[in-house]
């Protein structure tokens, strides 16, 4: 390919946004390794003396529980999610029954929800089931808003799938719950993969039901441990970026093995 | 988290499913139909007794909170018709909150949505070496954590010894007296460009798949006659993608009525309620001062605009099939 000045200043362009992207990012995990010092002296210089203790710190503090709560709210919500969405969702798509439309215009409504604008009554009903303060009490609403886009995910990935391999595990004899445990699930794996990853990064990183939900720091997810962090070791900034760095990399690890499946799933392209 | 694109995808056939009556309606239903009914209430319930308990069921208290003095601390619940809602009439703050929603819908339009679709024109267009690391790395901001993403850009503006500062003071401006979140006029531009940072990806990585499925021969031919770069841009790129760019729109306005980490992170609405938006107001009154009916009052305001965008997100995912 020639390179025409307009290339050259695309380039120029695109590279200079991206460096300004990068380079908080880029700072966070250097400076993680830095003595408060070495952090104002200087900026963008690699850590002389890689401060390994920052993160030993950080740890101790709370994030290792933290991250240990997290990966146990998510993986018990997305499990959740997956299970009651794609039978629902069979259902929209594959039988007929009366009040199937009013269901499926609820979920859509429920879609454009904000969580905010029922955070009062949420905490009272959570209060009244004593649920509040424990992690079953964060993950039965995570569940609840998770549903209405993974319904309509699958809902449409549903009804492209060939009805006749469904026919096929008639003839043989499979009841409803036969064909979707045995024959749809795993044929949908494209669409459950989707709804897995997108509803995981979400929940990682939610923070506003955590807030009012949790109150014991033994049950902080990360984003409610960070904000911890952001009081207590508001002096130490090493082990502060230590904690961010630590928050981030798990799903930035599952991010660069997984791109293809993560930016599909998050950016919502159903191909 | 991004706010999430309707996962729509054919639509026209959604439609025309849901136009069909059901076949039993009109008439007693078979026996073989009574055991599909059985089957599909069976299968619906669990996300339907979630759904309904914990959005539904909520949804509904807010409303009628919305008429009530409550406290979330117990005690008081005492009807006070449509006393919460004139009173937010008269409530600065709350108009305040209201006008920064609408400064963040507005500016993140423009620049997420402006800027991703420069970003994604140019790389679609002129870059062929290095597309996908440039991709990558602007999603990665996409996938943190909007409170990991605040705490770092608060040691960032840090007034003292902040990243910004100093990169301010290397191109020998000065930077802000009274610091990026100390001055009530410049803190919501503060966050807003912490937000562009973290979403701008996003929307580029959304146009960028949209212009990847243009036809080249379109740009070929417009090169016979002899279009440059700026003309083929308007006459080609943006008409071909017209569908992507009104839904990305939509989600960067759905989004705006949606924030609330980065603002309760980096300024908790401070200074003075200088950059108080819906989300943090609501917070602030339900649990911070304990005006439990009040909040719900605001909580209807927003669910009204959140449902009327809502509704048009649906009309034009529904419009056409490229959208999704």
């Amino acid at each position: 390919m020639k390179l025409r000045p307009f290339s050259l200043l695309a380039y120029g362009f695109v590279a200079s946004y991206s460096v300004m992207v990068a380079l908080p990012i880029v700072w966070m995990f250097l400076s993680s390794l830095k003595t408060v010092r070495e952090l104002f002296t200087t900026p963008f210089g690699l850590p002389v003396d890689p401060q390994w203790q920052n993160y030993a710190k950080a740890w101790s503090g709370g994030i290792g529980l933290y991250l240990w709560n997290s990966t146990t709210v998510t993986l018990t919500s997305v499990l959740f999610i997956v299970v009651v969405s794609t039978l629902a969702a069979y259902a929209l798509a594959r039988l007929r029954f009366p009040g199937r439309l009013a269901i499926y215009l609820l979920l859509i409504a429920g879609f454009a929800v904000p969580v905010h604008t029922v955070l009062v009554p949420l905490y009272r009903t959570l209060n009244w089931l004593s649920l509040l303060n424990t992690q079953v009490g964060l993950i039965a609403p995570y569940v609840a808003f998770g549903i209405p886009f993974s319904v309509l995910l699958l809902y449409a990935f549903f009804l492209e799938f060939p009805a006749e391999i469904e026919d096929a595990a008639c003839i043989d004899g499979c009841n409803t719950f036969q064909t979707v445990g045995f024959i749809v699930i795993p044929l949908s794996l494209p669409a459950v993969v989707s709804v897995i990853i997108f509803q995981a990064v979400f929940l990682w990183n939610e923070f506003s039901l955590a807030l009012i939900v949790i109150r014991d720091d033994w049950l902080r997810t990360i984003p409610l441990g960070l904000t911890k962090f952001q009081g207590q070791w508001a002096t130490d900034w090493g082990v502060m970026l230590a904690a961010l760095s630590l928050a981030t990399l798990p799903l930035l690890l599952l991010f660069l093995l997984l791109q293809r499946q993560f930016i599909r799933s998050l950016a919502g392209f159903s191909k | 988290m991004p706010p999430s694109r309707l996962p729509f995808s054919r639509d026209q056939q959604q439609v025309r499913f849901f136009m069909m009556r059901s076949p039993a309606s009109a008439r007693h239903p078979t026996s073989r139909e009574l055991l599909e009914w059985r089957d599909a209430y069976l299968l619906v319930a669990p996300a339907l007794l979630f759904f309904l308990a914990f959005v539904i069921y909520p949804l509904l208290s807010t409303v009628y909170l919305s008429a009530f003095d409550y406290s979330l601390t117990g005690g008081s619940l005492r009807f006070v018709g449509a006393a919460n809602f004139a009173e937010l009439l008269e409530d600065e703050v709350f108009w305040r909150a209201l006008r920064n929603n609408g400064t963040i819908l507005v500016v993140s339009v423009i620049v997420q949505c402006g800027l991703g679709l420069i970003i994604a024109a140019l790389l679609d267009r002129a870059i062929r070496r290095g597309q996908a690391l440039f991709r990558t790395l602007n999603f990665i901001p996409v996938i943190m954590s909007s409170v990991a993403v605040g705490v770092l850009w608060q040691l960032v503006y840090d007034p003292s010894v902040g990243l910004a500062n100093q990169i301010v003071k290397m191109l020998g401006f000065t930077p802000p007296k009274q610091g990026w979140l100390g001055d009530p006029d410049l803190v919501i531009y503060s966050i807003l460009l912490v937000a562009c940072w973290q979403y701008t990806g996003y929307v580029m990585t959304i146009v960028l798949a949209g212009l990847q499925s243009v036809p080249m021969e379109l740009y070929e031919a417009a090169e016979l006659d002899g279009a440059n770069e700026v003309q083929k841009f308007f006459s080609i790129t943006i008409p071909s993608i017209n569908n992507v760019l009104i839904a990305v729109t939509l989600i960067t306005m759905v989004g705006a009525f949606k924030v609330f980490d980065l603002i309760y992170i980096l300024s908790r609405g401070g200074p003075a309620n200088s950059s108080q938006v819906m989300g943090t107001y609501i917070y602030y009154n339900a649990f911070t001062v304990n005006r439990g009916g009040y909040a719900s009052a605001m909580s209807v305001v927003l669910l009204v605009f959140a449902l009327c965008l809502g509704l048009l997100q649906v009309r034009m995912s529904s419009r056409s099939r490229e959208v999704a």
